[in-house]
């Protein structure tokens, strides 16, 4: 599938972080989950409990390596947003007709993104637009993702590889990673789901013919902006719990291998949980050949 | 929880393909904003009919006394759910959801819930409560599922209670045992109003003629159940195996009326059934 992240700060002049939730799970996903072809679509926004809280110091201090300070200053939120191909992607915004009228099904006219620079970090001498930070990321199942009725604990792991690659997604690094790490969080049997994902080395893939070329996006500041981003990870483990408890017991098990591994890959490795918004459940199955989210 | 059914029939302007998109399109857009709303399905009548999925012998001798007339009365149903009563009566009311020129703004149209009933639907939903049995909770993997509704109708001299009883007892202790399972919930309606203060009081729904229409639909079934398999083949290849022939003759008993269909099951919002988080969450 051709999936991206899309790393988003708030407006932080007009909106709190709960206020930004709102926003963004509310409204501007009442217009976004109708995008054409969207075949999975979830919104990431980071927890209000900060991470050495929910963990334990303790466990925090024995889970993360040089752990930025700053990371979650970037973004309030980031959805996971999943299409067949990227031409699906970069068309998604094709209006489609999903409003019964008198006239029948036609596109909606108040269909709109325009809530952009009020729900997110507007651009000062760019009216109409935001900063966006859309990273398209090779994801590997490590174990698929079962979701039960109720809150999950979900957490990302993010991680710096010690090797800078050219090609992440299809490195020496990378695959040492899927060969010796992966197998072990694969039988995690208390774990409802494990995703591994490699940002791609192209920054710009999934920027290129989704934001016009002059937008924010593409000029220096918005280049520049990417590139200092990018420059914190390589990759995010999602994981999937039905509680902290269960993640901390689970991985006390197999810590001292698992440690051991993270000092040999990563330069760099911490944890941020997220709370997960349901806006389109992955289907990862063919597209049926009728509307369907 | 508080759990509704609200079946719909499709605006006649409308094929059953433009209504998909027009419920799970538009309409769940504004559906999944309801205030302090904790799960929300909408089920669609599958293109395919049961016969063609699960085989048209499995299905025969499953079936008993179909209504001829049911597959006419609806076309999808919403699966609504609320911690309360109180929450479901004001969820139609406008959501601080909307980022405007002045930070977080209410959205009127999400207590219209965009404002399209008359244009989606023929008439009023039928729009009812439902007392839930969880048999085996619900695990949704990331891909769309094949989900089963058996109906069910009890003898005439079967107490409610008893046929409640019957059916999520030792019929569910076997059934939930179907191999491939994904999840089996049991819905038995109620008779709590929660048509009067959801809907506007000039509704069809509450005409001598919407409430005509509604019983008459009401009348062919008391209960109806829930099955998630991976597949078609899992509920069929169970049924036509000898573990499982307890079923049939359970459901002679049981049941006066039985019969299944396939929906198409969106996730508009994940039912969530702990505590709900003090912050806006779907």
């Amino acid at each position: 599938m051709f999936k991206v992240f899309a790393f988003l700060k708030r407006n932080t002049h007009l909106l709190s972080h709960d206020e930004y939730r709102a926003g963004h799970v509310g409204y501007h996903c009442g217009q976004s989950r109708r995008l054409k072809n969207i075949r999975g679509y979830l919104v990431n926004v980071w927890s209000n409990t900060p991470i050495e809280e929910r963990l334990g110091k303790q466990w925090h201090d024995a889970l993360s390596i040089h752990p930025p300070n700053d990371f979650i200053n970037w973004w309030d939120g980031f959805p996971e947003v999943f299409f067949d191909h990227r031409e699906d992607w970069v068309t998604a915004t094709t209006l489609e007709p999903t409003r019964a009228t008198a006239d029948g099904l036609v596109i909606d006219p108040d269909w709109s993104l325009s809530d952009g620079p009020q729900l997110f970090n507007p651009v000062a001498d760019r009216p109409g637009e935001f900063q966006p930070c859309h990273l398209r990321m090779h994801e590997h199942v490590i174990r698929p993702v079962l979701r039960a009725e109720q809150k999950t604990f979900k957490l990302m792991q993010f991680f710096k590889l010690k090797q800078p690659e050219a090609e992440p997604n299809v490195s020496a690094a990378a695959q040492q990673l899927l060969s010796d790490y992966a197998p072990i969080i694969s039988r995690w049997h208390n774990c409802n789901g494990a995703i591994l994902n490699f940002r791609d080395s192209n920054r710009e893939a999934a920027m290129d013919d989704f934001y016009k070329p002059d937008s924010w996006g593409h000029s220096p500041e918005g280049l520049a902006h990417r590139a200092a981003f990018c420059d914190y990870f390589d990759g995010a483990i999602e994981y999937h719990f039905h509680t902290p408890t269960a993640f901390l017991a689970t991985r006390a098990a197999d810590q001292a291998r698992l440690r051991a591994l993270e000092e040999a890959h990563f330069s760099s490795c911490w944890y941020v949980e997220v709370d997960e918004n349901l806006v389109v459940m992955p289907n990862r199955n063919p597209a049926p050949n009728f509307y369907f989210r | 929880m508080l759990k509704v059914f609200g079946f719909v029939k499709r605006n006649p302007r409308l094929t059953h393909d433009d209504y998909r998109a027009g419920h799970v399109g538009y309409h769940n857009s504004f559906g999944r904003r309801l205030n302090n709303i904790r799960g929300y399905l909408l089920n669609v009548a599958s293109n395919t009919p049961v016969t063609a999925s699960l085989g048209t012998d499995l299905v025969m001798r499953l079936t008993r006394n179909e209504p001829e007339d049911f597959d006419t009365q609806w076309d999808g149903w919403g699966q609504l759910m609320f911690d309360t009563l109180e929450d479901y009566l004001a969820a139609r009311t406008p959501a601080r959801d909307y980022p405007g020129l002045n930070g977080l703004q209410m959205d009127p149209m999400v207590g219209k819930v965009g404002d399209d009933f008359n244009e989606l639907y023929a008439g009023s939903p039928f729009q009812f409560h439902v007392d839930e049995t969880i048999s085996q909770p619900v695990v949704r993997p990331e891909r769309k599922l094949f989900k089963l509704v058996q109906f069910g109708q009890r003898p005439a001299d079967m107490p409610l209670a008893l046929f409640r009883a019957y059916w999520t007892g030792r019929y569910a202790q076997l059934a939930r045992t179907l191999p491939g399972l994904r999840g089996l919930v049991i819905n038995f309606r109620t008779p709590l109003d929660v048509m009067t203060h959801f809907f506007a009081p000039d509704s069809e729904g509450f005409t001598p003629d919407g409430v005509k229409r509604r019983e008459h639909f009401y009348a062919q079934w008391d209960g109806m159940a829930e099955y998630w398999f991976d597949c078609a083949g899992d509920f069929a290849h169970a049924r036509n195996s000898s573990a499982f022939a307890l079923l049939d003759e359970l459901e002679k008993t049981l049941f006066d009326r039985v019969f299944y269909r396939e929906v198409d099951e969106t996730v508009a919002v994940l039912p969530k059934r702990d505590p709900a988080p003090e912050f806006y969450h779907r």
